[in-house]
């Protein structure tokens, strides 16, 4: 950092001359100590991933998720201060269920993302309070059909609601980000943590914003990313965590779940390989000029 | 004026005296639910070896006034279903309540990795789909006989402040194993709880109109924990369909469409559209008058 | 039984709402009485349908949210309301909307507060006069001009047989072009017209 404090990074109220909050930007150095976190926006659902980094071989192996639920669609990731973000997913999940005893159906991942934003943001604001030193994902799907008012009877006409426009689509896949500062966006793929700069590379190779990526090969991309992210952390153990949400007619219906075992360990294989495939690679081309 | 908004445009107390509230006071004592209003009628079930089966018709009544289609029985996870009788409000009141509750648990006992999720289903009815993500308890840990007890604290709550849930409800499922034998086989479980909060468990158990019609006919099956084990799940399905054909006979606040829920260690089959079949009506063509009459 | 809580006046009317295939329709009648006595005979039964509290937070989720609610949240609301307030009330509700994502939809929450999601509802003490009518001429998928035929044939029983009903009937069209409001006047050779009215709505 350029110009560190000189006394205006003390205070979360107070700017520094040149328009700065350094406690928020702090907060974001925090962020990028973390093990990477990263979510990808499928056409049929969205896969949340994380390097999860062992600090202790006492601690048992698959224990302690990170990744956590919030109603029944939507899942939170984050990365930095690990108790932070907890809170933050007990903030999430009491605006989730706010929301429900209000309006009687589960929150949209939007309105979610913008309540957190707001919260986050009243962090930056105080002198009392310093703010979160997470980023956090958030992942869900927003049903596509019709979903009863929670507690509802009867199902109205058989042959469906009035004027309801054919062919017209609703719900779906949702994916943002929330950093210290409150900042969120929508993003096709997201990616924050340490191995961020490398995820982001390899997201931006997937051209998400087409559309075309299955959640099954979301997962395998996923793992994969990660994978490639730790390269630069190699010597620090990690256990891959990965959750995913897909429609109401794919493999989760409609819920927040972790990756089936069998599938994780699938795309881990395959992850696994093609960082070796890599090197096999660039070495491959050598050795057939060699052979030539 | 001072420099409280809040009594801007207030006459001044000072001048006027301050604002006499008693009038707003209400002049008679508060009261709650004082009797049911839109309501179900009887909840029946049946233990037999390896399950439960209970069912429940499907009308929500307004007094004589058959008003609506209801959802009498509702799955609350693989291993409970509950079976409402009484006040329909109530009824949807304890439908939501226990929704959060299930995602709450949800958070705890983890995000239920892999096992179920593989079961896909893309040929499932919009309804159906939209039916998964609603108000099952799926993923929690909780089996019948934990339900049975968090609604009997929550109803003898509610009857301690004088504000009942007017529900009779039973609660049919597996039980969770003792402490004492954690892998001990699921044993079938059937208890109910009433509007006081009062708990009660047997082999066989009616709510409302089913206490009085389809009672003894289920002892019959199913005297006791012994003959329990008896029983196959076919004889104890054929029982309830009788049973509801007597309520469909007798009970002015029934119908002759019902909920049937079959549950076992492989899960709950819930079928919401039963029609009460083989119903024996010609011999009303032999009645002549009361007795004495022959032509 | 006396259903009438202390210091209440049985105000008797007759309400309806339809879905039909582009939307819904509600319908009313017009009279208001206290006793026997018409206090007045051109009652809109159809604009008092949104209470203040609903209002509120109606137009709190619209800003809040960029979107206007759906009639499930009006109606979520509304039933909170009733639920909570039950031992205060004693009204029943009808709510029907038309929104983008659900197209037209009914709901009814009768005395104690429980919702129900329906083809149609029916309501007030002229209802109980129309059950019959209701059942024996209820079709799914009806066009406009059948389903206001419909509301009209249901509402002028109510009206005949109901003595606290009576006046026009009032009637509003809601679909994905907006609301139309419709009257039929009972001197217009029963209720034939004048029908589509462009001055209001």
């Amino acid at each position: 950092m350029t110009s560190i404090g000189t006394g205006y990074d003390l205070s979360n109220s107070v700017f520094s001359p040149d328009g700065r909050n350094f406690q928020v930007e702090y907060a974001m150095k925090a962020v990028e100590n973390g093990g990477t976190a990263i979510g990808i926006r499928c056409k049929d659902g969205v896969v949340l991933a994380l390097e999860k980094l062992v600090t202790s071989k006492l601690l048992k192996p698959g224990a302690n998720k990170r990744i956590s639920t919030v109603d029944r669609n939507m899942g939170v990731v984050s990365a930095g201060l690990t108790p932070d973000g907890r809170h933050f997913v007990s903030r999430a999940r009491d605006e989730a269920a706010q929301w429900r005893s209000l309006y009687k159906a589960p929150i949209p991942t939007a309105a979610l993302a913008n309540r957190m934003g707001s919260y986050v943001q009243a962090y930056t604001l105080y002198s009392s309070v310093r703010p979160f030193g997470v980023t956090a994902i958030i992942g869900g799907w927003d049903s596509e059909v019709e979903v009863p008012v929670d507690g509802q009877v009867g199902a109205g006409p058989a042959v469906g609601a009035g004027g309801k426009k054919e062919g017209e689509k609703h719900g779906g896949p949702y994916l943002y980000m929330i950093e210290p500062s409150g900042l969120y966006w929508g993003y096709y793929g997201a990616a924050t943590g340490k191995g961020r700069q490398a995820a982001k590379s390899e997201l931006e190779k997937l051209d998400l914003a087409a559309g075309n990526l299955t959640l099954e090969e979301g997962v395998k991309e996923a793992a994969r990313i990660i994978y490639v992210a730790h390269e630069d952390s190699k010597d620090k153990e990690f256990e891959l965590e990965m959750t995913w949400v897909s429609s109401l007619s794919g493999p989760t219906k409609g819920r927040h779940e972790e990756v089936p075992q069998k599938l994780r360990e699938e795309a881990e294989r395959l992850a696994k390989k093609s960082l070796e495939g890599d090197d096999d690679e660039d070495d491959k081309p050598e050795g057939e000029k060699m052979e030539e | 004026m001072n420099h409280l908004p809040q009594a801007w445009g207030r006459p001044r107390d000072d001048i006027y005296g301050a604002y006499n509230h008693a009038h707003l006071a209400p002049s008679h004592p508060t009261t709650h639910t004082q009797s049911p209003i839109v309501t179900g009628t009887s909840v029946i079930a049946l233990k037999f070896r390896g399950g439960v089966v209970i069912a429940a018709d499907n009308l929500a009544s307004y007094g004589s006034l058959a008003l609506h289609r209801r959802e009498a029985a509702e799955k609350f996870n693989d291993k409970a279903v509950l079976g409402f009788g009484g006040d329909v409000s109530d009824m949807q009141y304890l439908d939501r309540y226990l929704n959060a509750l299930a995602i709450r648990e949800n958070y705890s006992s983890g995000s239920g990795a892999g096992e179920k999720a593989s079961s896909t289903s893309t040929d499932a009815s919009e309804e159906e789909r939209a039916e998964s993500l609603d108000n099952e308890g799926a993923g929690t840990g909780m089996a019948a006989n934990n339900l049975h007890k968090y609604l009997q604290k929550l109803l003898y709550r509610r009857r301690s402040d004088f504000n009942p849930l007017w529900n009779h409800i039973l609660i049919a499922g597996l039980s969770s194993p003792p402490p004492n034998a954690p892998d001990a086989s699921p044993q079938p479980f059937l208890k109910s709880v009433d509007l006081l909060g009062t708990a009660f468990g047997a082999p066989s158990l009616a709510t409302g109109f089913g206490a009085h019609l389809a009672q003894p006919i289920l002892r019959r099956v199913v005297p006791d924990e012994e003959a329990v084990k008896k029983i196959d799940e076919a004889t104890a399905v054929e029982a309830i369909r009788e049973c509801m054909k007597v309520l469909w006979y007798r009970d002015a606040r029934s119908l002759d469409r019902y909920s049937l829920a079959v549950v076992t260690k492989e899960g709950v089959r819930l079928s919401e559209d039963e029609r009460v079949e083989g119903q024996s009506w010609e011999f009303a063509e032999g009645i002549r008058g009361y007795g004495t009459q022959v032509v | 039984m006396n259903h009438l809580k202390k210091g209440e006046v049985n105000l008797g009317t007759s309400i309806m709402a339809i879905n039909f295939k582009d939307g819904v329709i509600l319908g009313a009648d017009s009279r208001t009485t206290t006793g026997a006595y018409i206090a007045n005979r051109v009652t809109d039964k159809l604009t008092q349908a949104v209470a203040d509290i609903v209002h509120y937070h109606l137009g709190m989720y619209g800003i809040t949210n960029d979107e206007p609610p759906t009639t499930q949240t009006a109606a979520a609301i509304f039933q909170e309301l009733c639920y909570d307030n039950k031992d205060q009330l004693s009204a029943g509700m009808i709510i029907a909307g038309y929104d983008h994502r659900h197209g037209g939809q009914v709901y009814s929450i009768p005395l104690g507060g429980s919702l129900h999601k329906q083809a149609y509802a029916i309501g007030g003490s002229g209802s109980t006069y129309i059950y019959g009518y209701c059942d024996a001429n209820w079709k799914e998928g009806m066009t406009e001009e059948e389903g206001v035929n419909f509301v009209k044939g249901a509402l002028r029983e109510a009206i005949k047989w109901d003595g606290s009903s009576g006046g026009v009937i009032r009637m509003v069209v809601l679909t994905a072009k907006g609301a139309v409001r419709h009257l039929y006047l009972p001197d217009r050779s029963n209720y034939e017209g004048p029908g589509v009215d462009t001055a209001k709505i």
